[in-house]
């Protein structure tokens, strides 16, 4: 067993650690490249639709999404988010996209494209073209339109078709969305090739294609393997560890390795029945974006016996699908980027639950890892990451006897988080746990 | 209904009182099929003898029931909408098509499918591109909405059928277009207010029977006497949904509004679904690439590998030119609905817009209550004041 020293409360895995450190370095590297001139791309989280097409082509992303959270988290968002609402943006739109639209214009107005010298991590460098995404939410491919008014940089809004569960199953309607998929994705390859004056290398992106099914293959392993009790592995290491596969952050062997690596290490726990924490007393389930800037509050509520043993639908490896019979890497990629949320929707059907593709995993997850209660965190500016909630929240009550706790924030105005009362619920909530679990046995359910 | 109501009156009568046409019709047998959005082609449920009712929110109704499935930092419409669902104020409706238009509207179904228990219930999902590819998945998810309405229904959707549908929808298109129209002249023979109640009526009633009215309508503005006094300035309202008499009241005060630009005003009638060979094809077509709300991400040219600002803002904003030159717009109010993230994102292109043309232009946010009324009004003083 691993001890991180100085954070007793949560066994934190060795193997997280490179899998942390190569999302900084991946960072640096490519704020290098680019510095040597290489071509820069703001991209948007795309769950691995775009980003393979970008990596065969080697060209640079930045995600402005992550780095409103750096700049929140390192204390500079503010000036952006004044600049924002300066320039006629309305107050209540997403944090991270304030944050951008503000930086964008300081750089482009104020400083003729140079990148802004507060600018924490080195910050964003003027784009070749921009990325979006409709996948998730409006502000994701509006935000990156409204960039428009500082750079003229190019806009590529991928699609992302969301039917409804009860929908999905109609005869015919996958097939359709693999189709738009494949042909859409197809011609954003000519426009990438377009931009950047050179043409795909389809043999590097079917190798591409296949690194980044089997990364996420072996990532889910790892998650599935904390269904044991106690849980080896809290939600503080697959956050830390999560950016690789998600982003396809740098190398992808080495990413491959080192998911491997961490396979490894968690079976290892699940057999000497290690877990995460020193006593595991409750089991939580976490939705759905966490206060990156203040993740030593789950530290504290580790002290308490808190496991939090799966979280975050939104950043989770889609659940493994034999796709070894596509020879096409777009189609390949296409049904890896629908698996994402289409995934669930057998089950939910089965189930019933019709809350949509953020709502029905947290049932799934509930029940599987058996958790005692679920910890939710609505977010004032972040709609798409708060709206499903309350339903979440009413489903697993009244499917599971598994209560929740709603504890408010905000992705880029860290003053409305407020973890001393945060903390201050603990204790009553862990009254709840207990009844609930009374309730649970009753109903015959067996945790 | 009074038989002796016709005309701008029927239209009040109607706006204060929506669903008791519904009801009758109901009672008679007839189907009702909610759509909380423009977008849903309700052509297909009129080509199957079901009678479509646009499901609206109330801004006198204090949102409640929502509380428990929807936070409250989300559209308050589509809360509003959700909230009168629960209270079963929609209880005449057989089923709801509802769309993926916007987050709240994709968010709103899974909720509202959850909650209640109609016989029927269909979500569409749609592209947020007008490319090729997009418009076949939308055509291909309109077929789809084609089988479960059958199914339900109980009939076939023959193309005969349908055509003759879109030919009585595009007839009502037509007749709204001709409607605003009078809103030309200076003073305008029509005004904001009685142009919601009257659109807001078309939605509550059969396409027959709305072009019925329209045509009622038309005849009673073009030779009334009584017909709004000229104010200081023109105004353009542009948004997401402006569907109350309440907020338009506040800018007739001391305005004429000559052009609603928004889901309760000419925004779903302006163009028409054309004549093709295959009639689910000119339905997505149209619904996709020609209804001009924010939601849908357009390029000047699709896939476009150089940008030009000034091209954006005139391929997103250009059909604001000619409303503005024919109606002699003096100003435009933009009014946005707390937590309408695609129409907030388009404030500032569009003040761009309207500022290369010289327009002057004011943006207005509220949350659809009417506690929002107080500060609207003095913030539409305040502009108005600014270009008298």
């Amino acid at each position: 067993m691993s001890v991180d020293k100085g954070k007793k409360s949560i066994n934190r895995l060795d193997s997280m650690r490179p899998l942390r450190a190569k999302v900084n370095e991946t960072y640096l590297k490519s704020l290098e490249a680019i510095q040597a001139g290489k071509p820069a791309v703001w991209g948007m989280l795309n769950f691995y639709y775009g980003d393979p097409i970008l990596k065969a082509m080697d060209i640079e992303v930045v995600y402005p999404e992550n780095y409103g959270a750096i700049a929140a988290a390192m204390g500079v968002a503010q000036q952006y988010l004044d600049r924002a609402d300066a320039d006629g943006f309305p107050t209540h739109l997403c944090g991270y996209s304030l944050t951008t639209l503000g930086y964008a214009s300081r750089m482009m107005r104020e400083l003729d494209g140079q990148i802004p010298p507060e600018a924490p991590l080195g910050g964003m460098p003027r784009p070749l073209f921009l990325m979006s995404s409709a996948a998730v939410c409006d502000a994701r491919y509006k935000w990156f339109q409204s960039l428009g008014r500082y750079m003229d940089a190019p806009v590529w809004t991928l699609e992302a078709p969301s039917p409804g569960v009860n929908e999905f199953f109609i005869d015919g309607n996958y097939d359709r969305m693999v189709d738009m998929g494949v042909k859409h994705l197809k011609d954003f390859v000519s426009f990438v090739e377009g931009m950047v004056g050179r043409k795909m290398d389809w043999d590097k992106l079917d190798s591409t294609a296949n690194l980044m099914i089997e990364v996420n293959r072996v990532w889910h392993e790892v998650n599935e393997l904390r269904k044991a009790k106690p849980c080896p592995m809290h939600s503080r290491d697959f956050w830390s560890a999560m950016p690789a596969a998600l982003f396809l952050a740098g190398d992808l062997e080495d990413s491959l390795n080192l998911y491997r690596d961490m396979c490894r290490e968690v079976k290892d726990r699940v057999d000497s029945h290690t877990g995460a924490i020193p006593e595991e007393k409750y089991r939580l389930v976490f939705a759905e974006l966490p206060p990156w800037h203040s993740l030593n509050f789950f530290d504290k509520l580790a002290e308490r016996g808190w496991n939090f043993v799966i979280e975050s639908f939104g950043y989770r490896p889609p659940i493994p699908i034999d796709l070894s019979g596509i020879a096409d890497p777009l189609e390949r990629i296409t049904r890896f980027n629908l698996q994402f949320f289409a995934g669930y929707y057998e089950d939910a059907r089965k189930q019933n639950v019709l809350g949509g593709a953020f709502a029905y995993p947290y049932l799934k997850y509930a029940r599987e890892w058996k958790c005692d209660g679920a910890l939710l965190h609505p977010l004032i500016s972040c709609r798409s990451a708060s709206t499903h909630l309350p339903y979440v929240s009413d489903m697993l009550m009244e499917e599971l006897q598994v209560p929740s706790l709603s504890i408010e924030g905000d992705i880029v105005d860290l003053r409305l988080f407020d973890p001393e009362d945060a903390l201050a619920r603990a204790e009553p909530f862990e009254e709840t746990m207990r009844y609930y679990k009374k309730m649970r046995e009753q109903k015959g359910l067996d945790w | 209904m009074a038989d002796d109501c016709e005309g701008l009156g029927k239209a009040r009568q109607i706006y204060s009182d929506r669903s008791l046409r519904a009801r009758e019709l109901k009672a008679e047998g007839r189907r009702i099929i909610g759509y909380p959005c423009v977008y849903v082609p309700i052509e297909m449920l009129t080509a199957l003898g079901l009678i479509p009712y646009r499901s609206c929110g109330d801004i006198r109704e204090p949102v409640t029931e929502a509380d428990r499935a929807l936070p409250g930092s989300f559209c308050p419409i589509m809360r509003n909408c959700l909230d009168c669902a629960l209270k079963s104020k929609d209880d005449f409706l057989d089923g709801v098509v509802a769309i993926h238009s916007s987050d709240p509207q994709e968010k709103t179904a899974r909720v509202w499918q959850s909650y209640t228990d109609y016989p029927y219930f269909h979500f569409i999902d749609m592209p947020v591109t007008v490319r090729p590819e997009a418009v076949e998945y939308f055509r291909g998810q309109l077929d789809d909405l084609k089988k479960t309405l059958e199914a339900f229904s109980g009939k076939a959707l023959t193309e005969s059928k349908l055509e003759e549908a879109i030919e009585s929808h595009n007839r009502q298109r037509s007749l709204v277009r001709q409607l605003h129209e009078l809103t030309k002249p200076s003073p305008p023979l029509i005004s904001g207010t009685e142009l919601i109640q009257v659109v807001k009526a078309l939605m509550s009633l059969p396409v027959a029977e709305g072009n019925d009215l329209l045509a009622e309508v038309m005849s009673e503005v073009k030779n009334r006497t009584d017909g709004p006094t000229r104010k200081g300035a023109r105004l353009l309202t542009w948004g997401s949904t402006l569907d109350s008499i309440e907020i338009m009241q506040v800018f007739e005060a001391n305005s004429n509004v000559v052009m609603d630009e928004s889901c309760g005003g000419i925004r779903a009638y302006r163009a028409e679904v054309q004549n093709s060979a295959d009639p689910l094809e000119g339905l997505a077509s149209y619904y996709l690439k020609e209804i001009t709300c924010a939601r849908t991400f357009r390029q000047a040219e699709l896939g476009e590998s150089r940008k030009d600002y000034a091209r954006d803002l005139q391929s997103r904003f250009g059909y604001l030119k000619g409303i503005i030159r024919e109606w002699q717009v003096s100003g435009v109010i933009m009014l946005l609905v707390r937590y309408c993230d695609p129409f907030a994102f388009e404030m500032p292109s569009l003040k761009d817009y309207l500022d290369s043309l010289g327009v002057p232009s004011t943006y207005i946010e509220y949350d659809y209550t009417l506690g929002a009324l107080a500060p609207l009004r003095t913030r539409v003083e305040a502009f108005l004041e600014t270009i008298s």
